[in-house]
């Protein structure tokens, strides 16, 4: 065999060792990104709760209700808002569980940290976060969880594939035929 | 936990339906105790509204006495917190409790700054903004209402004493109720809710576990325990019966491929016995 043999498929030859190298630390760097993405949720949930705190003490930082409805105009009704909130959690729990059920390889969480401080920042305008901190707040655990939950699955499934492919690689010189 | 398929199974399912049962239970909860508040607060002002028409000849009169009796009999009633009328330099007139007459109000009091914030004291509010809610020096829950006595034409034309035309409020009705029984009924409709959720989410979460575990996991423990045996004992293990359409499949190839080993395992024997 040349240094320079091209890798045939077919025949199953083993590739050249520095290929195989390459080929390998593909495999592991994938493994180190998988075992990153598998903390979103921690990092998601760790975001909720900074901007709970900050909710909670009726967003310090930001100007008054009063100038948001001098410049923006009167906000929704908080009836109204809890409708909607009713809404987006059901269809953000339901569209989890479909990622859940067909295995979809998305690894979006942070979107909903910006629906969540959306429905915070309606209902203090509102006046009534007093009254829902807690309705919203646990939605944002129950959906963060939950796709935080599915997204961990995902990357454990997914390491425990490139560790197979990464022992079939040290085994036969090659990646599996499949591929 | 999350390794085994109960633990797969079971988590999403338990996290999803108490997420989405306790957050319906908190929105429910509050749309209630809101409502009730707001009926609490068109109550007091109808109260309030009654006081005023009930005290109106009276004070048309400038019979001071019978309405001194009127608020002591209103303040005497159950519920009721407390009952004054301010003049219009917010002195205490006449009120239930005789210590209160002739005090000075404080117009930055939590029940005054909303019309009094301002160099021009608002005339007009809506009963949910005349409304406020402390604890008194009892440390009872008190939602205390005000309402303006307005100047109406038989006022400044009375006989007795005259009010100028263009003076458009009197004087200032203040009338406290208590909200012990509010806050109990909150309070059980708090409980009763809790309870509700706790038994739907046993019932939802138990019924999904009982049905699994009967339905899946024990059939697949059992297809487990024959696959190990298969192994270890070759074809004449016994196949477990009644188990579902799919894993009865599962089981029968099982028992072919163990038997399809057995034969090997013996042909092997039989070779290496013989050379």
């Amino acid at each position: 065999m040349t240094y320079l043999q091209q890798y045939d498929p077919a025949t199953g030859t083993p590739e050249p060792k520095d290929k195989r190298e390459v080929l390998r630390l593909d495999i592991l760097n994938d493994i180190k990104i998988l075992r990153r993405r598998s903390l979103t949720g921690a990092w998601a949930l760790s975001l909720l709760l900074l901007i709970s705190t900050f909710a909670w003490w009726r967003f310090p930082l930001l100007p008054l209700p009063e100038t948001f409805i001098a410049y923006l105009g009167t906000p929704p009704s908080p009836p109204v808002i809890s409708i909607v909130f009713i809404i987006y959690t059901f269809f953000a729990i339901i569209l989890s569980l479909s990622r859940m059920m067909s295995g979809i390889e998305y690894y979006g969480i942070f979107s909903h940290i910006a629906y969540l401080t959306g429905f915070f920042f309606f209902y203090h305008v509102a006046g009534a976060l007093d009254d829902n901190f807690w309705a919203v707040f646990a939605a944002g655990i129950t959906i963060l969880g939950v796709e935080g939950y599915r997204i961990r699955q995902l990357c454990h499934e997914g390491i425990l594939r490139n560790r197979e492919r990464l022992a079939y690689l040290e085994k036969t010189g090659r990646l599996p035929t499949d591929e | 936990m999350f390794r085994t398929l109960v633990g797969r199974a079971l988590v999403p399912v338990g996290l999803t339906v108490t997420g989405f049962m306790v957050v319906c239970c908190l929105l429910l909860y509050s749309a209630i105790r809101n409502g009730v508040k707001h009926d609490a607060a068109l109550h007091a002002a109808n109260l309030a509204d009654t006081i005023l028409k009930s005290t109106r000849y009276a004070m048309l009169k400038s019979d001071r006495e019978t309405l001194a009796t009127i608020i002591n009999n209103i303040g005497q009633q159950k519920g009721v917190s407390h009952v004054r009328i301010f003049n219009k330099r917010g002195v205490v007139s006449f009120s239930a409790k005789a210590d209160e007459i002739n005090r000075q109000v404080d117009k930055s009091a939590e029940g005054c700054i909303a019309c009094h914030r301002g160099p021009v004291p608002i005339t007009t509010l809506g009963p949910m903004n005349q409304t406020r809610t402390f604890r008194n020096a009892g440390g009872t829950s008190v939602m205390a209402i005000t309402m303006p006595v307005y100047n109406e034409p038989e006022c400044f034309n009375a006989a007795c004493h005259v009010h100028q035309p263009g003076q458009k409020v009197l004087g200032t009705l203040d009338v406290g109720l208590s909200q012990e029984s509010l806050i109990s009924s909150l309070a059980v409709i708090r409980t009763q809710m809790i309870i509700f959720t706790i038994m739907t989410l046993l019932l939802t979460l138990g019924g999904v576990t009982a049905l699994l575990r009967r339905s899946v996991f024990l059939p697949l423990q059992r297809l487990r325990d024959f696959a190990e045996a298969s192994v270890k004992g070759g074809d004449s293990v016994t196949t477990p019966s009644h188990l579902p359409d799919d894993l009865d499949r599962i089981a029968y190839s099982i028992r072919l491929l163990a038997g399809k080993g057995s034969g090997v395992g013996q042909k092997r024997d039989k070779t290496n016995s013989g050379t």
